[in-house]
């Protein structure tokens, strides 16, 4: 069925790229335009849910809401990565912060003195 | 001064270019222990508080060792990285040795890496809890035998050094590979990662036989094995760029 190729080649595609480029300029562009796309079809399914339907039979779906609901599966996943893939990268920048507030803040102890200049202070 | 300075001086010349690297996450029971210890015949110690709440960095203030502490916990790769580049930065720095703070290791082990690092003239040492004869059965108990030695099977970092023992937390860099090793795993996985590091590079690396003291306290913080999916997935999604 042409669904599963789709569908599968999706997903197969958003790995990819997520893996090899998740935060460039060109992919930040595509995700951007997939979700206006979202946004527009999503608008147009509720204005015309007969052509959901119609959309379906083409693809070989049985019927205009499980088209909907695989697609969201696809874009749910896009979504996990790009939260995951977000949310390493921030952590990053979180250990880079704090590794620098914690050398800046080190603690080193008194260099160790020998008894006899002790002793000398303690007769002052 | 003379007599005092005496034992200081043989003990310094020795080691004083030796740096032990001990991240700290809440060890408070023990860690001033094992820290003093060390320092009985390393100088150079610093510990890498991560964020404990049980008072441990107070525990290591109580000692000579120097402390540097993460205000937010990172995770454990993330402190070695952090006590490597504070060990780096200081004077006369040679050598960089990353030890558990929970008592598994032992100094002596580390003195004959050193010795070993020396003679055959390698950059990097990781001990190994498989190389000595007979000590398998001795040491390890059987199930953690086996996730390691099905981990070290496994990866092909590993395989590729040849190494019996890829999770070894006892490791000695020289200089050169210390300042090459940048650890972005912050948590259990950087133990891959510094493999497979070592594996792309044209360092020489070598294994040296240790043995580990599992006590009842370092069993019960040890790694479980579910943590092993957490290392694979975070290691398969650190393919990607930037």
């Amino acid at each position: 069925m042409l669904i599963q190729f789709i569908l599968i080649s999706a997903v197969v595609v958003l790995l990819a790229v997520f893996m090899r480029s998740w935060n460039t300029t060109r992919t930040r562009a595509w995700k951007r335009i997939a979700f206006l796309g979202f946004c527009f079809v999503n608008a147009y399914a509720v204005l015309r849910p007969g052509d959901t339907t119609r959309a379906a039979h083409l693809l070989g779906v049985g019927r205009g809401t499980d088209l909907v609901l695989y697609l969201l599966v696809v874009g749910v996943t896009a979504l996990a990565l790009n939260t995951y893939l977000r949310f390493r990268a921030m952590e990053r920048r979180l250990t880079e912060l704090a590794r620098d507030a914690a050398l800046r803040t080190a603690h080193r102890p008194e260099p160790e003195r020998p008894l006899a200049a002790v002793e000398g202070e303690r007769s002052q | 001064m003379v007599n005092s300075g005496a034992p200081y001086l043989a003990r310094n010349r020795s080691f004083s270019d030796v740096w032990l690297i001990i991240p700290v996450y809440n060890e408070a029971p023990v860690v001033a222990g094992v820290v003093t210890e060390a320092l009985r015949t390393f100088p150079n110690v610093v510990c890498v508080d991560d964020g404990s709440r049980d008072g441990s960095a107070e525990s290591v203030a109580s000692t000579r060792a120097h402390l540097v502490r993460h205000p937010v916990n990172l995770g454990q790769g993330a402190a070695i990285q952090t006590g490597l580049r504070y060990a780096l930065s200081q004077p006369g720095a040679e050598r960089f040795v990353t030890f558990d703070a929970d008592g598994q290791h032992r100094v002596e082990d580390v003195v004959t890496m050193l010795a070993v690092a020396r003679a055959r003239n390698a950059d990097v040492v990781l001990g190994s809890r498989f190389l000595r004869p007979g000590g398998e059965r001795l040491d390890v108990p059987w199930t953690k035998r086996l996730v390691l030695r099905t981990a070290a099977a496994l990866s092909p970092t590993a395989r590729r050094l040849r190494l019996s023992d890829a999770h070894n937390g006892l490791r000695l860099f020289n200089r050169a590979a210390a300042a090459r090793v940048n650890i972005t795993m912050n948590g259990m996985a950087h133990a891959s990662e510094i493999t497979g590091f070592l594996a792309r590079s044209d360092l020489r690396v070598i294994e040296s036989p240790v043995s580990i003291r599992y006590t009842d306290y370092s069993r019960a913080k040890g790694q479980s094995l579910m943590n092993g999916v957490n290392i694979l997935f975070d290691l398969s999604m650190n393919r990607e760029k930037g």
